[in-house]
């Protein structure tokens, strides 16, 4: 069976919201949970996402450690999203906080392009934490640096399909994810980044995603409160991942 | 016989070096707040350039039709063994030239204006546009855009229209409309355009004008440089230079080329990188325009209205109105991120170059291989004088990118500015 992960941005559109939905997430249906923790340069992600990181609301300590609790307690992974100077503005203290809200691992969008030389060392904080550094990946990763990231780490590795989140560029997915299957070997791969409808799920699919992460339509129905819809389109992702054809 | 020689030559597929670089290449960054500026692409550029901009294959297939043209047009172009320099410098090395100039519009700038035409006109697209500064580039687009029937509009920087009649006239006979830049025809333009009617322009506003006369007329925008799909286009150059050095039994030591936005560059140095890690590299620039001396490694702006998305190179700032310098070609503020990536890490060296040593290099070199090279090439030429200077007893084999002919560009030898 494939993987289905959903993103949601801390805060957004407002805690209760937040966690009205999450209550909605059952474990049989949903393979992961990734809170992206607002930034405030989210630069790789589209504008929808970019929205969501300067229109949610700012929890507070108590109120944040609150909901990662209920969180933790929903059975299911979680993944944390920050990007590299939200994390390392007090790495000890952030990892710390993951860890005891039992998250599994963090993905830092940025961290690999932008600051390429401190890669390894933060990638070696993180594991050594009892993390899990979810390596990023998309179709203009190097060789030499898949190779090197892959020795570093163990977890599933995160494909960015396309260049932002939310968009959706003309793309020949099949060259760049052989080329990292050639490399990566079995190591899963959770396919992200403009996956918008049925079809880019069974495109990602057929292309050898292990699983898709889903953030930005999901915003709308968070926008409106509309639980229904949530609910419904949670569970046509979920047979497009089945359906194999 | 001659036919297939040439297809020898001539690759079957272009190659892309972003999988093969020491470090990745940052993304595309998206900071408009309505519509995403990567987005936008999906109006204005034809879907199989972005696919090739998006999918980072690191070979792509040529398509035959593509490879007929480069045959009509001049490819293979000629690796010449510049002897009769050799003997001006006393140099016991070898040195080559690859001459772009023997295309039929006078640059290597056809290279990747006739795929980008092709794609287009497969689409079903009813025009293309774009800017050019020099006039290389249009005067390529034009040519292309006239091989498939598509009309074709050129925002040509008002200074080089001016200047350079002869330009305008060869686009115009491919069948292009040239406008001066900036005009009272695009937002962005007209902002410049009421300052003062006779504003010099810059390839930065060029650009923006033509980006938004594409959208605005549903045409499709024909990228020039900077971008990693016409790169990849440019390609030919070194996969040419690497086969004929082959075939003339000779392995290179140097590379030396000039840059404006690097697609000559790029196109002739990546396809040499993985196989030749000891080779020296050298990109020329302009003195007048430093982006890698002096400019800065940042996310900028590709034009001046902030348009297009922002990339991660080497910049001047989006903003930068350069001198009037002869070469217009080396005016562009910024150059493509993957070889400002290869600057940055050291792994290829640059230094700028004097408009005087330029001429210099232009008449020596005209003096010896007969050849009145482009201006920007000029800067190519004096790197390489420069290199084989320093490096006089060790007999290296040089081979030195020629990008263009300079036979409408002859006012740099008169001391006019352009």
């Amino acid at each position: 069976m494939k993987d289905l992960y959903l993103y949601f941005t801390m805060g957004y559109p407002d805690m209760d919201t937040l966690e009205r939905f999450i209550s909605l997430i059952n474990a049989d249906k949903v393979n992961g949970i990734e809170i992206g923790f607002p930034s405030m340069d989210p630069k790789y992600d589209g504008p929808e996402i970019r929205k969501s990181h300067s229109s949610a609301v700012d929890p507070g300590r108590e109120r944040m450690l609150e909901f990662l609790k209920i969180l933790g307690m929903k059975n299911i992974p979680l993944y944390s999203l920050q990007y590299y100077s939200d994390i390392c503005s007090d790495i000890e203290e952030n990892l710390a906080i993951l860890r005891e809200s039992g998250f599994s691992g963090i993905i830092v969008p940025d961290l690999t392009t932008d600051y390429f030389k401190d890669s390894e060392k933060v990638i070696d904080h993180i594991e050594e934490s009892g993390l899990d550094f979810i390596p990023f990946f998309s179709a203009s990763s190097p060789d030499r640096v898949i190779a090197r990231q892959c020795s570093l780490t163990s977890s599933w590795i995160y494909y960015g399909i396309q260049p932002s989140t939310g968009i959706n560029m003309p793309m020949d997915m099949a060259p760049g994810v052989q080329r990292i299957r050639s490399i990566a070997g079995n190591r899963k791969m959770i396919f992200g980044f403009g996956i918008r409808n049925e079809d880019h799920v069974r495109e990602a699919v057929r292309n050898g995603a292990d699983g898709i992460a889903i953030g930005t339509i999901l915003l709308k129905y968070l926008e409106s409160n509309d639980k229904n819809g949530f609910i419904d389109l949670v569970e046509r992702m979920r047979v497009a991942l089945n359906d194999n054809s | 016989m001659l036919e297939s020689y040439r297809e020898e030559i001539i690759p079957e597929k272009w190659y892309n070096i972003i999988p093969d670089l020491p470090e990745p290449l940052p993304p595309p960054l998206d900071r408009s707040k309505g519509r995403s500026s990567i987005d936008l692409l999906n109006d204005i550029v034809p879907k199989e350039i972005l696919k090739q901009e998006f999918s980072f294959s690191r070979y792509v297939d040529i398509p035959d039709e593509v490879r007929e043209q480069y045959i009509q047009i001049g490819r293979p172009t000629p690796l010449v063994r510049a002897r009769n320099l050799e003997k001006r410098l006393d140099y016991r090395g070898k040195i080559f030239f690859k001459f772009e100039g023997a295309t039929v519009t006078g640059s290597h700038k056809i290279n990747t204006a006739i795929p980008q035409a092709y794609y287009a006109a497969q689409e079903g697209s009813s025009g293309t546009v774009t800017e050019t500064g020099a006039g290389q580039w249009g005067t390529a687009t034009a040519l292309a855009s006239s091989l498939y029937s598509l009309p074709c509009t050129v925002f040509m920087v008002r200074i080089s229209y001016q200047q350079k009649p002869g330009r305008k006239v060869i686009m115009n006979t491919y069948g292009a409309d040239v406008i001066p830049s900036p005009s009272d025809m695009t937002g962005s333009g007209l902002k410049f355009f009421k300052e003062n009617t006779n504003h010099p322009g810059s390839l930065g506003i060029a650009i923006s004008e033509a980006v938004e006369y594409a959208m605005k007329k549903n045409l499709k925008y024909m990228i020039g440089s900077v971008l990693n799909s016409a790169i990849t286009h440019q390609s030919i150059i070194g996969l040419e230079t690497i086969k004929q050095l082959e075939l003339e039994g000779e392995k290179a030591d140097s590379l030396i080329g000039c840059v404006g936005g690097g697609s000559n560059f790029s196109g002739f140095v990546f396809p040499f990188l993985n196989d030749h890690e000891d080779m020296d590299i050298i990109a020329s620039t302009a003195e007048e325009v430093p982006k890698f001396t002096r400019g800065e490694y940042k996310y900028d702006y590709i034009d001046s209205a902030g348009i297009l998305p922002q990339l991660r190179m080497f910049s001047l700032g989006a903003d930068f109105v350069p001198p009037k310098i002869y070469s217009g070609g080396l005016r562009y503020h910024g150059a493509s991120p993957s070889l400002s990536l290869l600057v940055r890490n050291g792994r290829i060296k640059a230094e700028d170059v004097s408009q005087n040593e330029v001429i210099d290099a232009l008449k020596i070199f005209a003096g010896t291989q007969g050849i009145i090279a482009a201006p920007e090439s000029g800067h190519a030429i004096a790197s390489a004088l420069r290199y084989i200077k320093a490096n006089k007893n060790e007999k290296k084999t040089v081979v030195v990118n020629v990008s263009g002919h300079g036979l409408l560009d002859l006012g740099i030898f008169e001391g006019k500015r352009e």
